[in-house]
């Protein structure tokens, strides 16, 4: 856990730290095992494989894949300029392999250790302990645009839906939301300090900066979301809320339990706690026939299902479940019925017209 | 000069075997065939006048001369005719108000179509009117012995010859079918053969792949990487690309099939022995369709990805993204691993599935047309063996219009000796199909 330590102690210093900052924050880290003569990338890899498989590090081949790649300035191997395969690495480039290799010895998730990762296409600064995007969520953001796209959304000055996430993380759902529908507006919160910086920093490198808005919020402490009122009626709700069970959090594999927020992921017991405060809170917050998109456990259709059932006075229904790619319910969407309730008098803070209230 | 002298004495037997004409013997063949003009006859000797166009040892210009020649004949022109006459039927047809909707759009169209046919064929004529103006000026002319002014007719008959020439051109080029797919981007796709020498088979699929990458920046396309899966040595085992820009697929659709190797092996036994091998690379150019070209049904697919034991989710970390897609009906299977997002690799594999369905609906399209050009695409195209590419030699060779180029170092650079050659193909291409369609029309017209 050492390599994790020094890690965790560079990142933690310095909030909105930018940078490839690996090579400084680690120092003289013992070498596993001595590397006697290896030159070129594709040998690296085989060599790494094998010392990740004999210590039982999961997905051996793709973590050494990646982190060669990524030393060598690509994102995957396979997409390494083929000549490169086959060139000797300097020494320094061997150096780089050997501590992040060493990281990954220490159960890091390679999205840590490389600093990035990609979601819909997007590059995303990724740092502990801030929770690292699912591809399962990629499919979230594309059943939004699917229900989005046809429908025209002219409110007030602006065009574009009016999108609220519940817990950003890193800024994934609410980027690429803004990304590929050029007219949308996004308020994006969580409750962790980490998420809040990362977000904002992601924003900021992808110029998106304009179009969202990031403010520190617990959805779960009472009364806190009364300012997001001001903001006007959203369309949209999203969210990829904690949901594991709390019985199954201590299962979950190294990687997860020693890197990531824990906050990020239990849900309570049947991990439904900030699933329910979400449906609680959207109707106050939804247009008349707003939708809520969330990812969920896959026992939680049902048991979603129930819950509205037992609060009619939430005005919402189960409109349909979604599977992933591996055919797991996984996707819910859930639409307000009926009128609005406490219209606000004015709407987005800045330069725009007064909206009518109505 | 003479040439065109020919063309004048062919249209006039009478003058046949004046000492002034110094006429190349095949059109002494065909100013006797001229003579009786019954189709039967005409067709008789239409495979010997093909077998000749056929001959790459003729240069273009007499390659024009027989299609005049050809143009001549009273078959080809009451095609013509026929065409024309349709056409003044629709003139007069769509001045009637009462003609209802459907009708007039369809109507429309095929006046649209024969409009340019039409300008064309008149234009021919008037310049054949002018020529036999000239002629029968040059008849007068050579009895008052005026030279000068024989000489400047004559000029000028060369002048109006040459364009009725191009004209003829032109007008092949409109009544011969547009290739579907010839402005459509590509997939490129390279595969390795297996041979015994060492690994020249895959060293040789990645030169190739290689000059294609040049040859796509040499022309302004744009080359994206959808897969590479390397050999052992440095060598390629597959790879594909997509190729976007200006009618990519009318330039590579020739270069899919195989491509056979000969050299020394650089690694291995047999290169301490000096002994040349013998290996093979296939090629395979997919049109790329847009996005209407190509429906594929979502429940037609089954894709494979990264399956975590239990929930998924939020319960696992994986770096993972590969992604295998499976189209049900027809068993296709396309794997991608390029990107880390997962869903840009499902992206691109189905670009490359729709691809491969799109190339399928094509296949069926040609299987229809019974043809015997040498410059095939499709599926009969893919085993068939194109060129050679002989090391020891120096040497590229297409089999298919027996072309040969020197300096192979030049050639895999993918830029103008390339270039060069499929220009070459291209035009081979077109005179066979403009052969093939004279041949389908005059079975026809009876």
């Amino acid at each position: 856990m050492e390599c994790w330590g020094r890690m965790l102690r560079a990142f933690l210093s310095g909030p909105g730290r930018r940078g490839a900052t690996w090579g400084s924050a680690y120092s003289s880290w013992q070498p596993h095992r001595p590397v006697p003569g290896l030159l070129n990338a594709t040998e690296l890899v085989s060599h790494w494989t094998a010392i990740f498989e004999k210590e039982g590090i999961p997905e051996a081949q793709e973590s050494s894949e990646y982190i060669v790649a990524h030393v060598l300035g690509a994102k995957t191997f396979q997409s390494l300029r083929p000549v490169l395969w086959t060139q000797p690495l300097t020494p320094w480039q061997l150096q780089c392999i050997q501590e992040l290799s060493s990281c990954r010895l220490q159960r890091m998730p390679v999205q840590y250790i490389l600093g990035e990762w990609d979601f819909q296409g997007l590059s995303l600064k990724m740092a502990p302990p801030v929770f690292i995007p699912r591809p399962e969520t990629e499919e979230l953001v594309e059943w939004v645009l699917e229900e989005v796209a046809p429908r025209p959304h002219a409110v007030g000055a602006q065009g574009g839906p009016l999108i609220l996430e519940v817990g950003c993380g890193s800024g994934a759902i609410s980027l690429s939301l803004l990304n590929q529908l050029p007219q949308s507006r996004v308020i994006a919160v969580d409750k962790g300090e980490a998420s809040i910086c990362l977000t904002r920093e992601n924003a900021q490198r992808l110029r998106l900066q304009d179009r969202i808005w990031i403010v520190p919020l617990d959805v779960t402490s009472e009364g806190s979301w009364a300012h997001l009122l001001s903001w006007g009626p959203m369309d949209l709700v999203v969210s990829n809320p904690p949901y594991v069970f709390h019985q199954d959090m201590e299962q979950l594999a190294p990687e997860i339990l020693s890197y990531e927020d824990p906050a990020a992921l239990d849900g309570g017991e049947k991990g439904m706690d900030i699933i329910t405060h979400i449906l609680a809170l959207a109707p106050r917050l939804l247009k008349d026939s707003g939708s809520i998109f969330l990812e969920v456990d896959p026992r939680h259709p049902e048991l979603v299902g129930g819950w509205l059932q037992s609060r009619p006075d939430l005005s919402l229904h189960l409109v349909a479940v979604r599977k992933d790619f591996c055919g797991r319910p996984r996707f819910l969407h859930i639409r307000r019925s009926g009128p609005q309730r406490g219209c606000p008098v004015h709407a987005w803070p800045g330069p725009q017209p007064a909206r009518v209230p109505g | 000069m003479s040439r065109h002298l020919c063309v004048w004495l062919v249209r006039h037997p009478s003058l046949h075997g004046h000492h002034q004409c110094h006429t190349p013997p095949f059109s002494l063949q065909f100013a006797q065939t001229h003579l009786n003009t019954s189709l039967g006859v005409f067709r008789q000797n239409r495979n010997h006048i093909l077998h000749r166009l056929l001959n790459k040892n003729w240069s273009r210009r007499y390659y024009h001369q027989e299609i005049s020649m050809l143009w001549k004949h009273k078959a080809l022109q009451k095609y013509m005719q026929d065409l024309n006459k349709e056409y003044q039927t629709l003139d007069r047809c769509l001045q009637h108000i009462s003609v209802n909707q459907g009708d007039q759009r369809s109507l429309n169209r095929r006046h649209a179509e024969l409009a340019p046919l039409v300008t064309i064929y008149e234009e021919i004529q008037e310049a054949e009117q002018a020529i036999e103006e000239l002629e029968s000026m040059c008849k007068s002319l050579n009895k008052q012995d005026e030279k000068q002014l024989q000489e400047l007719a004559l000029e000028e008959r060369q002048t109006i010859a040459q364009k009725i020439n191009m004209l003829y051109s032109e007008l092949f080029q409109s009544l011969v079918p547009k290739e579907k797919y010839d402005k459509n981007d590509v997939i490129l796709e390279v595969t390795s053969g297996r041979t015994t020498g060492g690994d020249i088979c895959q060293q040789f699929t990645r030169e190739i792949f290689d000059m294609y990458q040049n040859y796509s920046s040499y022309k302004h396309w744009k080359f994206e990487l959808l897969n590479y899966t390397p050999a052992d040595y440095g060598g390629l085992h597959h790879a594909a690309a997509r190729i976007s820009g200006d009618s990519v697929y009318k330039h590579l659709k020739y270069e899919g099939g195989i491509h056979r190797v000969q050299r020394i092996p650089e690694v291995g036994l047999s290169s301490r022995m000096q002994r040349i091998h013998t290996g093979t690379m296939s090629v395979i150019v997919l049109p790329q369709p847009d996005e209407v070209d190509v429906r594929v049904d979502p429940k037609d697919l089954r894709i494979d990805t990264f399956r975590a034991k239990g929930a998924g989710g939020q319960h696992v970390n994986t770096t993972d993204s590969a992604v295998r897609l499976v189209h049900v009906p027809t068993g296709l299977v396309v794997e991608c691993q390029q990107e880390r997002s997962q869903i840009k690799n499902k992206e691109i594999a189905l670009r490359v599935l729709r691809a491969r369905l799109y190339q399928q609906t094509i296949e069926k399209d040609k299987c229809q047309q019974q043809s015997v050009r040498k410059l095939q695409v499709g599926t009969r195209a893919q085993s068939e063996r194109i060129r050679t590419y002989n090391f020891t030699q120096d040497r590229v060779t297409d089999h298919r219009i027996a072309y040969e180029v020197r300096d192979i170092k030049e050639f895999l650079c993918g830029e103008k000796c390339l270039d060069q050659l499929i220009q070459r193909l291209l035009q081979s291409a077109d005179e066979e199909a403009i052969i093939e369609f004279l041949d389908e029309n005059l079975k026809s017209a009876k």
